[in-house]
């Protein structure tokens, strides 16, 4: 009765400790995707099974002041593909101008599925357009990325080029989040914090190659993320979920989100292929009075599909 | 009585063991320990001559194996010291949110005098101004710094320039360099002993952007190119006699990595280069003032905070290996070292 009273008390005092992660995981992950019904002709796709390569769609949003609820643009899409037996990933960018059809309806810029359709219509918009089959997704927000990088004690990146931006959007750090405020992120090594890691893969008025640097830059910055990752152990949960808590959604379970991350450690740079869809992949228009990128489906289609397999 | 005493023994222990499981797995978590400061430590060995250094918005002088703060004034970040040659005088930028500033500083650390102007008392935020990487020539007068200048308040085009003037005058009377539009521009200009000026320019082709070291002779004449796109070298370092480069490249690194490598100069003609440090997040060589050897910044593993490292005869074909100055620290990778001969 005695070591029984002890052993409660201890799995109490455990369970305390692991209390947030415990309530953000069962939060944030599980989410189901709803693809809605499969046309009648197609055949559905069938998620990849334990151990087998499979597709993940990450999916990073503003969703400061200016927007209410999960009504937020995706300002990066990320397709990637993981082999857990060769440890070998591939992270193809979206150009968040992308001008497609909508899961929801009509044409427009990719980065518009999210606003209407939350991550089940990304995900389909997606699997329509590039005919990929899509595991599962990971969806966060701006203010959890930044805890997250400050979380991990920040990140270090070497910063392709001055990144310098009159307009990038004061509505992380001010009262008014339409305001601007200015940035100046300086070229090279460098130990970043959540903020100016921010500041660095999202600004884009002063990157000739516009949403192409950003995408580089985002896929600079999740790799640097997954370095310091490797230094967390289980007792680290708790402050991770705490700072990722209202910021983060994903399909996956509780276990296979806890199958992911001996894996993500295991993983080396040299075995992960970073794929930009730049012209002539695309080319620039202007739709509406809106500027969009046209995607050129007979060079993009066999591109993505030497990594993604085709659905 | 006896058994209720007993009862309450039990629990408040239970009690204990719930909150020593607890703290058990508190402290478990991955020891991302914090930088402390450079006060508060000594180097591994003692460097030649004195070096003004940025940690975290401070500048700090090491001089005989010993840190000292300078103590300026924390109204921003001071970073990217430079010494002024012929004086025991440095000039140092001060950051804030908008604009940043260049000041001369005394070796005390005393403010002599505000150098620039960038900021507006307007609300339009893009009439504030950017100025890094400040470096005085030889003759201590003529001063040379990336300005973010000239630019549209209703464009969103910004890059850096690089712009020369006077210490004790304009700092900026003369535009030296024509950026790459979108690029961020021309970055860290090195002042040569002929008259030139050493400087990254960015550039971009093939969709990438990429650095390439660039020798003008003049104020903006036709750069003379010294390395090309593939190898994306920037943050340049001059020896002291403009015999030899010291470079940082990321090209084919998957822009995870850099390398420390060396070059001889001649003319306008860089010769073979030499990797002193591969696979590494080298960053921001300096050489001593002597030309004994240069230091530079990397992290020592994946908590992230750059250390103070030297390799003496840096130049030569002798170099040795990379020894590290410091531990704990928390440089400012961005802010290369100023060195002075005393």
């Amino acid at each position: 009765m005695i070591a029984l009273g002890f052993a409660v008390s201890g799995a109490a005092g455990g369970l305390a400790y692991f209390l947030p992660a415990i309530t953000t995981a069962i939060q944030d992950t599980g989410h189901t995707i709803n693809r809605g019904s499969p046309a009648p002709s197609s055949t559905p796709a069938v998620d990849a099974a334990p151990g087998q390569p499979f597709t993940v769609l990450l999916l990073g949003s503003d969703n400061d002041a200016k927007f209410s609820g999960n009504n937020v643009l995706t300002q990066s899409m990320i397709l990637t593909r993981i082999d857990p037996a060769t440890k070998h990933v591939v992270m193809l960018s979206i150009p968040r101008d992308t001008y497609v059809p909508l899961s929801t309806g009509g044409t427009d810029k990719i980065d518009k599925a999210y606003l209407y359709g939350g991550a089940n219509a990304a995900v389909k918009t997606v699997e329509n357009a590039f005919h990929v089959h899509i595991d599962h997704y990971a969806w966060i927000g701006l203010l959890g990325l930044i805890n997250l990088i400050d979380k991990l004690g920040g990140v270090d990146v070497v910063a392709t080029n001055p990144v310098l931006d009159d307009f990038y959007p004061a509505d992380v750090s001010g009262n008014n989040p339409y305001a601007y405020e200015r940035v100046a992120v300086l070229p090279g090594p460098q130990h970043m914090n959540g903020t100016l890691a921010l500041q660095y893969v999202r600004s884009r008025h002063g990157d000739l190659r516009s949403d192409f640097g950003r995408s580089q830059r985002q896929q600079q910055v999740l790799l640097a993320i997954r370095t310091k990752a490797k230094l967390l152990g289980l007792s680290d949960l708790p402050d991770v979920a705490n700072a990722m808590a209202a910021d983060f959604s994903t399909d996956m379970s509780i276990p296979q989100v806890a199958a992911l991350l001996p894996l993500a450690s295991q993983i080396t740079l040299q075995t992960v292929q970073q794929v930009l869809l730049l012209p002539p992949f695309t080319s620039g228009a202007n739709v509406g009075g809106q500027d969009v990128l046209m995607p050129n489906w007979n060079l993009i289609l066999p591109e993505t599909h030497k990594y993604f397999p085709a659905a | 009585m006896r058994r209720f005493l007993v009862i309450v023994l039990l629990l408040a222990l239970m009690g204990g063991f719930a909150f020593g499981v607890n703290r058990f797995f508190a402290l478990r978590k991955a020891n991302v320990a914090a930088a402390t400061t450079p006060t508060s430590v000594r180097p591994a060995f003692v460097l030649p001559g004195t070096l003004y250094i940025a940690q975290q918005g401070t500048i700090y002088r090491l001089n005989n194996g010993s840190f000292t703060d300078l103590h300026l004034p924390k109204i921003g970040t001071w970073m990217q010291p430079a010494v002024v040659p012929g004086t025991s005088n440095f000039v140092a930028v001060l950051r804030t949110a908008a604009y940043s500033e260049v000041y001369l500083i005394d070796s005390g650390g005393h403010i002599l005098k505000k150098l620039s102007q960038n900021a507006t008392t307007s609300s339009t935020i893009q009439l504030n101004h950017w100025m890094f990487w400040p470096h005085v020539g030889i003759d201590g007068q003529t001063f040379y710094v990336s300005y973010d200048a000239p630019k549209s308040t209703g464009s969103y085009e910004i890059e850096f320039a690089v712009w020369a003037g006077a210490l004790t005058g304009k700092l900026t009377s003369k535009q030296w360099t024509d950026p790459y539009g979108y690029t961020g521009g021309d970055v860290g200009g090195i002042p040569m002993l002929n008259g030139g000026l050493l400087y990254s320019k960015y550039q971009i082709g093939n969709g990438q952007v990429y650095s390439r070291l660039a020798i003008e002779p003049r104020a903006r004449g036709n750069p003379v190119y010294l390395t090309d796109a593939e190898s994306d070298c920037g943050e340049p370092a001059l020896s002291p006699d403009n015999a030899t480069i010291a470079m940082i490249c990321t090209g084919g690194t998957g822009l995870q990595s850099t390398r420390l490598v060396v070059a001889t100069l001649t003319g306008t003609k860089l010769g073979p280069q030499h990797v002193l440090v591969d696979n590494c997040l080298c960053a921001s060589p300096a050489w001593a003032a002597d030309g004994s050897g240069i230091s530079y910044f990397a992290p020592v593993d994946a908590t992230g905070h750059f250390q103070l490292w030297w390799i003496a005869n840096a130049a030569g074909v002798k170099a040795t290996a990379p020894k590290q100055v410091t531990e704990g620290l928390d440089f400012d990778a961005t802010s290369p070292p100023a060195w002075s001969p005393t």
